[in-house]
């Protein structure tokens, strides 16, 4: 009703708004000022359509009706009109009836109401009246019945007393009954429910009662004892006689703890025999078909072992039902150690094989074991295990690569040290050290691949993980191999001081050109081949995330590899230049040049130098390519240096001795500069032979120079560096393949020379050419002797 | 890498081994640099850095009796410098100042202030303490160590003392350490000898073959820079003297000289006869850390090389930065060219 009401009066509300809103404006839009607007102009835009709108004006509207139309419309108008205001009065009519007749009925309604509520009243004081009476009533009939009722009550009490001390009276024989018949549990039902009076009276009335049924429920503890530990009974038996034993109060914990360690020590002996089948699996290993009957019988024991260990678990769930912690603890110590026995063998060098059998065979226990203990969690805890044991064994395969390869390197030093050095020791120590690397990745790989294959549940969940750890791995180790290369060549400093090279111990030459070349090696062929080894069997992983990017970057260790062969190269040719520099410092500052005699000889220096270059040739000779007799290049300078002159031009001047020209010669020198076009001398090296040898010439010629520039000498000292040179020029073309560079910084040392000296008046040519003969005549008949 | 010829050349007559930075002219960037030449007749110049530093200007053209092979300018008068020179056999050292006639020109006479005329042997540099004001002076020869006290003013030189390094141990050069006017540098064969002037002993000594030259880091203690003929550059840090602290690849062929710059902490330059000029940039490692940064290094190992100037026609055996305008240094090839250059666009950005 009210509802509906509300609904009613919601309409007549908006009803009002409306007809208010259309009676107040007609267009929404326009407010009072269009409407003054609107009349002012209205002469203007007057039509008949304003009938209907406010500022309906009757004058006017009949002036412009009377304007507009003819009279047929008019007439025809009129009778509209006419019409539209009879019907307009009949809606009046019926209007103020319909509203006249709801006002009537209202007022009846308010009349009948003013009626019906007189008399309601008196009624309900009435009702109120009895409801009291009713309660008294109540009241009586309870006063009359509380006595008898308190009586009853009494008489009910004292029957429950005295029955209650017939049944203590009776507990003994009952006891004795319960023994007879095996019916313990009635027995402690009824001993434990006598136990309250025993303890209120125990002491007086019923003493005898009392020390009898102690005795048959000692009797009854002694008997449940042994039913817990003889194994012979059931589990559900053993179960209540425990249940039981805890009712008496009697501590089950001792008992518990002796089981328990009953069961500690079955677990020790399963571990040894455990220890027992891994070695046997070792010895398998090396009996590789003789011994498999051994391996699966000693695999039978071991599980037959295991599923009495289960079973024990399962009894002991049952029988204590708060031991779980315990045997959770128990078991997780078992997983535990058999994990920590794995570890050991790891330590060893063992294959994945073996690996895989110790796996297996924990993985079969830990399921066994986990079927009665699901709480455990078992196979999560052996997870865990198992990841950081197969990381381990992954480190450990990586480090013994590294040994093997680091083994291989220093054999060929040490034999080279021991001067056994046979004509291809070093080849040997290359390809030695090329095959641990090749071959120990390769092994490696197919190791991690058996641990792939293997389709245990175990490694399956561990699959992605292997995975990143071997590509892990493989990047380390990497990072590792150069910088143990880095450590074998002596390059690295203070960092790696307190290693296990010993020092002093100078590292020999032969090893770095081997480490130059195996760095090459590794770059150019084990890095690709490993990568496609990777690819193809170890792809996928990624549980690294993707934010760190693959774990195997082959280019990064490529690069890495590229920069250590280049640094190791260069490296020899350090060394290799700082033992001729020695020479050549030793040439220059011990003799007094300025008071230095005619030169009969090409002085000894010289062979020194060769016998070096000769040294460094049979070295390189055994490793390193031949590579491209190539000529001079120019593109791949590093550094660069002029030579001053010509060679007609410099001897035309070294027959000049004039002084006074010297000036002259100087800025002739710098002229001639300009004009030259520069002489690269520092090319880079690459790995061959050629390469290396003719960089070395070149350093040592460059520093000859600069040992030259450091002296003044006199006529005779400038003759002799023109000899040795001389002779050089004709030895070193053998050695070097490019001959541009080398003569020409043959000729800038006699050019320095000659700026350094006081006297510069050069050797006759056929003087010059005498002495070297000589000297070569020597050195061909000293090779034929020897 | 190849630098295009950024810097501002100077060209000298002859053939020149030693450019020094005039420190004590505060009010100019000026070096001086001596010719090496057997038969001619040898100059000093002074050359000064013109104010757009786009010139450099002779302001004093001196003749020298001899060939110079070291040249150090004071330290606290620009007018006086010393010299190294020998004339075929003979060896000698000399404190020279340069006469009152600055731009003129027409009287182009040193004044010998003093002869350090004691040495037995070769003499192979003179050193003045590198940081203010001191009335003594260290000379090497092949063997020993003088330490001479002079008076600029009375134009007089004496030996306070003199210590032989040993027979066998043949010196090739030095360096006063910025920081300590007691402790000496001395290269020789085979090591790095530390002394200790007061005692005139030798304190420590860093075992290193082939040490070329030698500079202390004049921003940071105890830190030693020297450079070797073969094995580039070394840092040391003299409390650990067994190893370096680190170590830069050097030069092509020797490595011939090493300069830390005065004012910006790890800045170095060295000239090798490769004919270039390479500057370096050590990451600075705090002094207790050394070790660890070491061991860090691999992960942060930023290329120290910051730039190689290689537009020299031949071997570069001398430098200088200018400790007016430390951004600034001259560089001097064996042909006698005087390059002086600007670090400004390699300076690490702060």
């Amino acid at each position: 009703m009210e509802v509906e009401e509300g609904v009613q009066i919601d309409d007549k509300a908006k009803r009002m708004r409306d007809m208010l809103s259309s009676f107040y404006s007609s267009d929404p839009s326009s407010n009072a000022s269009s409407l003054q607007n609107y009349t002012s102009s209205s002469s203007r835009f007057a039509t008949l359509d304003t009938i209907n709108t406010t500022s309906f004006d009757a004058n006017m509207y009949m002036n412009l009706l009377v304007q507009k139309s003819n009279l047929e419309n008019l007439l025809q108008k009129h009778v509209e009109m006419a019409a539209e205001i009879k019907n307009l009065d009949t809606d009046l009519q019926m209007l103020v009836y319909e509203n006249y007749n709801k006002f009537i009925s209202a007022t009846d309604t308010i009349k009948r109401m003013k009626n019906n509520i007189v008399g309601m009243e008196a009624n309900m004081e009435q009702l109120l009246e009895k409801i009291m009476s009713v309660q008294s009533k109540s009241d009586g009939v309870n006063t009359s019945l509380f006595d008898k009722r308190e009586h009853i009550e009494k008489l009910h009490r004292t029957r429950n007393l005295l029955r209650k001390v017939q049944f203590i009276y009776d507990l003994p024989t009952r006891l004795e009954n319960c023994i007879k018949s095996e019916a313990y549990a009635d027995a402690i039902k009824f001993y434990t429910g006598a136990m309250p009076i025993f303890k209120a009276y125990g002491e007086s009335s019923f003493q005898d009662c009392k020390r009898a049924s102690e005795e048959a429920v000692a009797v009854i503890i002694k008997k449940l004892q042994g039913k817990v530990f003889s194994d012979s009974e059931s589990i559900q038996a053993r179960a209540e006689a425990v249940m039981l034993l805890k009712q008496l109060d009697f501590p089950v914990i001792n008992l518990k703890v002796k089981l328990f360690e009953k069961l500690d020590q079955f677990l020790v002996n399963l571990d040894l025999e455990s220890v027992e089948l891994t070695n046997a699996s070792v010895d398998d290993n090396e009996l590789p078909k003789g011994g498999t009957v051994l391996d699966s019988a000693s695999s039978a024991a071991h599980e037959a072992s295991i599923r009495e260990f289960v079973e024990a678990v399962r009894a002991y769930r049952v029988i204590f039902l708060d031991s779980e912690q315990q045997l959770l603890k128990l078991a997780q110590d078992f997983v535990t150690k058999h994990f920590e026995a794995t570890r050991q063998q790891i330590k060893k060098q063992f294959r994945s094989v073996e690996l895989l059998a110790i796996l297996r065979v924990i993985w079969s226990d830990v399921l066994l074991i986990s079927e009665v203990l699901p709480e455990a969690d078992l196979p999560d805890y052996a997870l865990q295990a198992a990841r950081i044991v197969v990381k381990d064994y992954i480190d450990s395969t990586f480090k013994h690569l590294l040994l093997d390869i680091s083994d291989a390197l220093t054999k060929a030093q040490v034999r080279q040290k021991e001067g056994v050095e046979g004509e291809y020791s070093l080849q040997v120590a290359l390809e030695a050290s090329r095959k641990a690397v090749i071959q120990g990745s390769m092994d490696v790989l197919l190791n991690f691949r058996q641990l792939l294959d293997e389709n245990s549940d175990l490694l399956l969940k561990l699959r992605d993980s292997i995975i990143d750890w071997v590509q892990e791995g493989f990047q380390n180790f990497f990072g590792t191999l150069d910088d143990h290369f880095l450590l074998l060549s002596g390059k690295s400093n203070s960092a790696s001081q307190n290693l296990n090279i010993p020092e002093g111990i100078s590292v020999l030459t032969g090893l770095v050109l081997v480490l130059a070349q195996l760095s090459l090696f590794i770059e150019q062929s084990a890095i690709p081949r490993i990568t496609e080894e990777i690819a193809s069997s170890f792809s996928g992983g990624g549980t690294r995330g993707y934010e760190y990017g693959p774990a195997f970057v082959p280019a990064e260790i490529c690069r890495t590899f590229r920069s250590a062969g280049e640094k190791f190269l260069d490296l020899y040719i350090k060394m290799r230049t700082q033992k001729i520099s020695v020479v050549l410092r030793k040439r220059f500052t011990a003799p007094n040049w300025v008071k230095h005699k005619e030169p009969r000889e090409v002085h000894m220096f010289v062979d020194l130098l060769l016998r070096e270059l000769e040294a460094i040739g049979t070295e390189v000779k055994q490793i390193l390519p031949q590579g491209l007799h190539h000529k001079h290049r120019r593109t791949e300078s590093n550094g660069s240096t002029t030579s001053s002159r010509s060679n007609p031009l410099r001897d035309d001047r070294l027959s000049r001795s004039n002084i006074q020209k010297a000036r002259s010669q100087l800025l002739e020198t710098h002229l001639a500069k300009l004009f030259k076009q520069k002489m690269e001398i520092f090319t880079k090296v690459e790995h061959t032979q050629g390469s290396v040898l003719t960089t070395i010439v070149k350093l040592s010629l460059k520093s000859l120079q600069e040992f030259v520039r450091l002296q003044t000498f006199n006529r005779s000292g400038f003759q002799q560096i023109q000899l040795d040179i001389q002779f050089l020029k004709t030895t070193l073309k053998e050695i070097a393949e490019d001959e541009a560079a080398v003569d020409f910084l043959l000729d800038e040392v006699i050019v320095a020379t000659a700026e350094r000296c006081l006297d510069p008046i050069p050797l006759e040519p056929p003087i010059l050419d005498k002495l070297v003969q000589a000297k070569l005549a020597k050195n061909s008949e000293q090779i034929s002797v020897s | 890498m190849q630098g295009g010829s950024t810097g501002v050349g100077y060209g000298l007559k002859y053939q020149a081994r030693c450019i020094s930075d005039v420190k004590a002219d505060t009010d100019h960037t000026s070096f001086l640099t001596g010719t090496l030449s057997l038969k001619e007749e040898n100059e000093v110049h002074l050359i000064r850095l013109s104010s757009g530093g786009t010139e450099l200007i002779c302001e004093g053209l001196f003749s020298h009796p001899n060939e110079i092979w070291d040249l150090a300018s004071c330290p606290f008068d620009q007018r006086i410098f010393s010299t190294v020179f020998s004339s075929g056999e003979s060896y000698g050292a000399a404190i020279w100042q340069i006469p009152e006639l600055y731009g003129q020109l027409n009287s182009p006479q040193l004044e010998r202030i003093a002869s350090l005329d004691a040495h037995s042997s070769k003499i192979k540099c003179v050193l003045w303490w590198p940081t203010g004001r001191h009335d003594k002076l260290v000379s090497i020869d092949e063997q020993n160590l003088f330490l001479w006290s002079i008076d600029t003013s009375k134009k007089t030189a004496q030996v306070q003392s003199q210590q032989s390094a040993g027979m066998l141990h043949y010196l090739s050069g030095g360096a006063w350490d910025a920081h300590d006017v007691n402790a000496v540098a001395l290269t020789c064969e085979s090591s790095v000898q530390l002394w200790d002037l007061r005692t005139m002993k030798t304190t420590n000594s860093i075992q290193h073959a082939h040490v070329r030259n030698v500079d202390y880091d004049t921003k940071k203690k105890y830190m030693l820079v020297t450079a070797e003929d073969e094995s580039g550059i070394h840092i040391w840090d003299l409390r650990k003297p067994k190893f370096p602290v680190s170590e830069l690849p050097g030069h092509s062929h020797w490595t011939w000289t090493v300069k830390c710059n005065p004012e910006y902490e790890g800045l170095i330059l060295s000239a090798g006869t490769d004919s270039a000029v390479n500057l370096w940039l050590v990451p600075p490692t705090s002094d207790d850390s050394a070790l660890d940064s070491l061991v860090e290094s691999p992960t942060r190992r930023v290329e120290p090389l910051l730039h190689s100037y290689t537009d020299y026609e031949d071997s570069v055996y001398d430098l200088a930065w200018s400790s007016r305008e430390p951004w600034i240094f001259a560089s001097l090839s064996y042909d006698g060219r005087v390059v002086v250059e600007s670090i400004k666009p390699h300076l690490p950005k702060k």
